[in-house]
């Protein structure tokens, strides 16, 4: 579903990823952990074509991103969910309207839209607050606004930037555990996170890029500051 | 119909942004109609003008003098063939002496006056050449026409256009920078918004989309005030003028109107066009998607 083939991504002669590979199969659920500056948002924005590989090839559900014209960004865009470490609501739009904004932007008609919002509102048990602003909701509320709107086109595969960074630790927890039970319905996630708690509670395949290469690659893995190297 | 979905949804966002743009509106719409105001105002006098200037012109007349022993009525047949020619009036030899006879004491002698033909070009500018075409014929001894008064009208009509050329020209550029620069700042107040949007795979033309139709209603709004401050204008200078220019020149009494309408449509037609236009070369340049 994911594939990266020796890419590589520099900004003016300082090296962000250096020939990285890796792989992610449908439906698969995987962490990309690393200190600050390691090069996990840059290789998350380059999954969902914010940026472009200085060298090496990106793929997405067998798409190659780095022949992908401007215009169909957006088309690509569509097939992803994103979720942000700083949740990107749109801050004068119910939650309802945020979550609903893609589907109405796509001109699907508001009855379906309406099915579609509560279904999603429903996965992320925020029903209640479907017409409550963002800035009447607590951190973790926003960020499950942020996984409602992720999900509520029928994205293939989820890709969360950092989404419990600006958490505490308890609705960290929740937010993963609720990205794990989306990713047991098929869909793949690919969560960067330098939160040990979150991945460890979990143990799952675990991908440690360290300078912009990837040191290890580990499944039920544990995020730990120094790992072996079992790439 | 999910592209007519997507299109009623541009149309409630460009809404959403008008009602959000608040006061701004009412200031950018002020401006807009005064330089429309303006623009329709000078439109209207070059237009006015232009038209006493060409129905003046139309007044011209070049004089043929045709040799003996061609008939007038033939001549005049093939003088009218001429496509710039609008009215060819002959004037016989005979009218032309008894005329004389009558306004002055002749003695009596064999009429030395040649058949006259009046010929009116369709308009100022086609003198010269309906004059040029006309020397040509055989059947004409000679031609006489107000040579440098055609000129002199022909070069005042080119200055009027010109000079609403250029002041279209310039009235245009600032309606656009006014409207380009009220776009630009609505861009920058929504510059997340817009970031948001673009990382969900919202499509370029739902983004844009309501900020171009914002310039084009703001263009729209603007020319439908300043139509209205024009037409009030209209309603009370209208005796006035009519009287000044038909005392300077009777002729024109039929064309005075002309020019009203059409001014009211450009003025309604840039409006929405430089509206849409700077608010779509604006988004092109300040939205990043």
């Amino acid at each position: 579903m994911i594939r990266l083939q020796n890419v590589t991504k520099d900004y003016g002669g300082r090296p962000a990823l250096v020939n990285v590979n890796l792989h992610i199969a449908l439906g698969e659920f995987a962490f990309l952990v690393g200190p600050s500056g390691a090069g996990k948002s840059t290789l998350m924005r380059l999954l969902y074509r914010e940026e472009t590989p200085t060298s090496g090839s990106v793929f997405v559900g067998g798409v190659n991103l780095n022949r992908l014209h401007k215009r169909q960004v957006p088309l690509l865009r569509r097939r992803l969910g994103t979720i942000f470490q700083d949740y990107k609501l749109l801050p004068r739009q119910t939650v309802f309207n945020n979550v609903a904004y893609i589907l109405r932007a796509l001109g699907v008609d508001e009855k379906e839209v309406a099915k579609r919002v509560q279904s999603a509102l429903s996965v992320v048990s925020l029903e209640h607050k479907a017409d409550a602003y963002p800035d009447e909701l607590s951190g973790g509320e926003q960020q499950r606004v942020g996984i409602a709107r992720a999900i509520v086109n029928g994205p293939p595969v989820l890709l969360a930037d950092e989404p419990t960074g600006n958490l505490d630790p308890a609705t960290s927890l929740e937010i993963v555990q609720l990205l794990e039970r989306i990713a047991e319905r098929g869909t793949t996630v690919f969560i960067s996170t330098h939160d040990t708690n979150i991945v460890n509670a979990l143990r799952r395949r675990v991908i440690y890029l360290k300078g912009g290469e990837i040191v290890s690659d580990v499944d039920s893995g544990v995020y730990e500051l120094e790992p072996n190297l079992n790439v | 119909m999910r592209h007519l979905r997507i299109f009623f949804r541009v149309i409630i966002e460009t809404g959403i942004g008008v009602k959000r743009s608040g006061w701004s509106n009412w200031l950018v719409v002020s401006i807009l109609a005064i330089a429309l105001t303006i623009f329709g105002g000078i439109l209207q006098v070059t237009m006015t003008m232009k038209n006493v200037v060409t129905a003046w012109g139309s007044q011209l007349e070049v004089s043929a003098y045709l040799k003996d022993g061609y008939q007038p009525k033939r001549v005049a047949r093939e003088i009218s063939q001429i496509p710039e020619v609008q009215l060819v009036e002959i004037v016989t030899k005979d009218v032309a002496w008894d005329e004389m006879k009558s306004t002055f004491k002749v003695a009596s002698l064999a009429n030395p006056l040649p058949n006259t033909l009046h010929i009116r070009a369709s308009n100022p500018d086609a003198v010269e050449a309906v004059a040029a075409k006309v020397k040509l014929l055989s059947a004409v001894e000679n031609i006489r026409y107000p040579l440098k008064v055609a000129r002199k009208i022909n070069e005042f009509r080119h200055f009027i256009e010109i000079a609403g050329f250029a002041i279209t020209a310039a009235l245009s550029a600032a309606t656009l920078t006014v409207i380009g620069n009220t776009i630009h700042l609505l861009i920058e107040s929504r510059q997340r918004e817009i970031e948001i949007l673009s990382l969900m795979g919202v499509s370029p033309f739902y983004i844009k989309g309501p900020f171009v139709l914002q310039g084009a209603a703001y263009g729209a709004g603007s020319a439908a005030v300043a139509i209205m401050v024009l037409a009030v204008m209209h309603m009370y200078l209208d005796p006035y003028i009519t009287e000044q220019l038909v005392s300077l020149a009777p002729f024109l009494t039929n064309n005075l109107e002309y020019g009203m309408w059409q001014t009211f449509g450009v003025m309604l037609g840039l409006g929405v066009l430089v509206g849409a236009g700077g608010s779509a070369w604006t988004s092109g340049r300040y939205i990043k998607i």
